[in-house]
């Protein structure tokens, strides 16, 4: 599409919509102006959002918001539903390899009171079950299993344990107690090898003990066979090893649009269609196939303005590498409103956009993959990539978001902050994003405002 | 040319006026925050040019700064508190390279390099317990004004050791420590220590020296002696701390007008 590439709100999309028809734009099935999803789901909150306007963004946001109706046709289709949680990233890649079986997120339930501006009560009903406002948002998963008014009821659950997050944990104990059998399998906490233990290396520079990775593919191995009862096949390495290949087709696109968007001089894409974009690497959003295409369709976006030197954002946009998912979308917009722009990210699930090994046996690429997730080895590892990844991003400050309740680790932004200061010298701060923000938008907006005349009054002259 | 500062704070607005060729504050003025910002912004500027005998017209530029910064149209521009801290701090005592800021409703811990240049800062969240909030609860508490407060927290041998970090478990825990008899002095000093406690926590391990202390809190005695302690090296008060921040949104617009910035 031709249009210059811009920012425009739900309204306008209303027009940008009713345009791109009249200019022969093709949608999948699941496509539609975005307005349908305030009016039928109660998406409130995309009202108070500034979208790209391309075709490919539409296509993006369509994808995104009609998950829950997509699990409800392939069930209706005779599809097996599996709910892949906590892992992000490794038992959905296994899941997919298996003809009729569709994995998902129900962790992902943590966004719906941020679209539903709290409207859907999810987190007040949490709050009655036991699991109050001390726990992440993803306790709202919990009344969404109980009521299932979002995503359909899935027919296996399977959830890692051990070194992952204890909220995480005490939310899905709370979950099997109320009714919904789980698969659990155990992570073990990711630690430098002994001198005297073999060492594996795993993506993003990390080792672990031989023994560890043993360890994840025996779990992996049951969990295996868990699918296969549930599609009735033999979860082999052939068909595991094809499930990887086409995993890594999602992660390279993903690599590819990542590079692209968060090196160029002037951002392409804006920060909130890339952090939706990066959470299509957990579980595809439910469609693995369609995930491609519309990391096909952002990624030609993508290369065409940049090729027309267009962007959504000044040039001279501070470059913020941003930590942590915001419970909050509108915190996006807000950075870039005031004068920011990604160069970089960590979205706690880096393990999900690293390529899994094609020439290790299936299992254990998958199982080191599974290992080098961030949240189960000490934060100064992560620290450490964070550091890598704004050194070769060009990054200018780092924003480390907190998850109010969330505890993958109480001190992790102290960490993140000491050894990214000890290691490039740019500024860090801390900032707490609750579900829906507005009541604190100035505060955030101050503190983000501050940063940004931070970094430029330190631009050379 | 004469160029102006406001600050309008949670708790207070406070305006100078600043004259950059004599690196000179002429004038100085606060009044309690309410809910129409603006006009209480605008009587307490038009009563300083009046004061030092200026026309409107001589003031070159006015910058705004603050929570209620937005606020104030009359204002050429906003620019945040911690730049402007930065910058009155820098002003005042050059040397600093660790600012303490404490205020009505935020806290924070700025870290300046040579020249003045922010490096990295922090502010506290959603708890008030670093905050001059803890101080009013306690004042509210007592029944007694802020400079009452002050002078009794000076006559403490023993400070108390508050324990809860959230502000209303905080005054449930001073009220048991009142009724239990622990001297008043003692139960202010310990709220002292309970604020400078926490704002030591936001600054991490590193605070390099020289520290400076300023924000409306910094008039409390006893309060930088309290941070001295949990930082464990001097803090400095700055001069007039409760302007420093309007003065640094002063020093910036003259900086503007000048190209510097």
């Amino acid at each position: 599409m031709t249009t210059a590439p811009q920012k425009i709100s739900l309204a306008q999309w209303d027009d940008r919509y009713e345009q791109l028809c009249r200019n022969g734009m093709r949608e999948p099935a699941y496509g539609g102006p975005l307005r349908r999803h305030v009016v039928r789901d109660l998406d409130f909150r995309l009202e108070q959002l500034q979208f790209d306007n391309s075709a490919a963004a539409l296509r993006l946001w369509n994808f995104l918001l009609t998950e829950n109706a997509r699990l409800h046709q392939a069930r209706a289709n005779g599809d097996q539903l599996v709910g892949t949680m906590k892992d992000l990233g490794t038992v959905p890649v296994m899941a997919y390899a298996l003809p009729g079986l569709r994995a998902f997120y129900p962790d992902g339930a943590w966004w719906t009171p941020c679209l539903m501006e709290n409207s859907d009560q999810l987190l007040q009903q949490a709050d009655a079950m036991g699991i109050d406002a001390s726990f992440c948002p993803v306790r709202a998963m919990l009344p969404a299993f109980e009521n299932g008014e979002h995503f359909p009821k899935p027919d296996l659950l399977i959830c890692s344990t051990g070194a992952v997050c204890d909220d995480f944990s005490a939310i899905a104990q709370r979950l099997e107690h109320l009714g919904h059998p789980i698969h659990w399998w155990e992570m073990p906490r990711r630690r430098t090898p002994t001198a005297s233990e073999k060492a594996c290396t795993l993506a993003g520079q990390l080792v672990a003990p031989r023994m560890q990775v043993d360890c994840v593919q025996d779990e992996l191995q049951l969990i295996a066979q868990a699918l296969g009862e549930l599609a009735g096949k033999t979860l082999d390495d052939a068909a595991l090893s094809a499930g990887i290949r086409a995993a890594n087709q999602v992660r390279r696109l993903l690599g590819s649009l990542r590079q692209l968007v968060y090196s160029a001089p002037a951002a392409p894409l804006p920060a909130l269609e890339m952090l939706v974009a990066e959470m299509l690497a957990i579980h595809f959003c439910s469609d693995r196939e369609e995930t491609i295409a519309v990391l096909t369709s952002l990624l030609t976006e993508a290369r065409a303005r940049v090729r027309l030197n267009e962007s959504v954002l000044a040039a001279d946009a501070v470059r913020i590498f941003w930590v942590n998912p915001v419970a909050d979308l509108r915190a996006m917009n807000l950075l870039e409103e005031l004068g920011g722009r990604i160069c970089g990210t960590d979205y706690m699930f880096t393990h999900a956009l690293d390529l899994i090994s094609e020439e290790l046996p299936p299992l254990e690429a998958l199982a080191r993959t599974a290992l080098a997730d961030p949240m189960v080895g000490p934060t100064a590892d992560r620290a450490l990539r964070i550091a890598r990844e704004c050194q070769a991003g060009g990054a200018e400050a780092v924003v480390v978001s907190r998850i109010p309740g969330a505890s993958h680790c109480a001190r992790e932004g102290e960490i993140i902050r000491e050894i990214v200061r000890q290691q490039i010298g740019v500024p860090v701060i801390e900032l707490e994003i609750p579900p829906v923000c507005d009541a604190l938008l100035p505060a955030l907006g101050s503190r983000l405002q501050a940063l940004i005349e931070t970094v430029r009054a330190r631009r050379p002259r | 040319m004469i160029y102006a500062g406001i600050d309008a704070g949670s708790r207070a607005i406070k305006a100078v006026l600043f004259d950059p060729d004599g690196q000179r504050l002429l004038a100085a003025g606060l009044t309690d925050q309410g809910v129409e910002q603006e006009r209480l912004a605008t009587d307490l500027f038009e009563k300083l040019c009046q004061d030092a005998g200026l026309a409107r017209s001589q003031i070159a530029g006015v910058i705004a700064t603050g929570y209620g910064r937005n606020a104030l149209r009359f204002a050429d521009t906003t620019i945040t508190e911690i730049t402007c801290h930065a910058r009155g701090v820098h002003q005042l005592l050059p040397a600093t390279r660790t600012i303490i800021e404490i205020g009505g409703q935020d806290s924070k811990v700025i870290s300046l390099e040579d020249g003045g240049r922010v490096r990295d800062f922090a502010m506290n969240d959603r708890c008030a317990a670093g905050t001059g909030r803890f101080l009013e609860m306690i004042a509210t508490r007592l029944d007694m004004n802020w400079e009452t407060l002050s002078a009794l927290a000076s006559q403490s041998t023993h400070p108390a050791i508050i324990s809860n970090m959230c502000v209303v478990f905080a005054e449930t825990e001073i009220i048991g420590l009142l009724a239990s008899g622990q001297p008043l002095p003692d139960v202010v000093a310990g709220v002292q220590n309970a604020i400078a406690t926490r704002v030591a926590a936001m600054a991490g391990r590193h605070v390099s020296p020289p520290v400076s202390f300023t924000g409306g809190v910094a008039l409390q005695p006893g309060m930088a002696r309290a941070l001295e302690q949990v930082l464990n090296c001097p803090v400095s008060v700055v001069p007039q701390p409760q302007f420093t921040g309007a003065l640094g949104a002063a020093v910036l617009a003259s900086e503007r007008r000048k190209g510097k910035v």
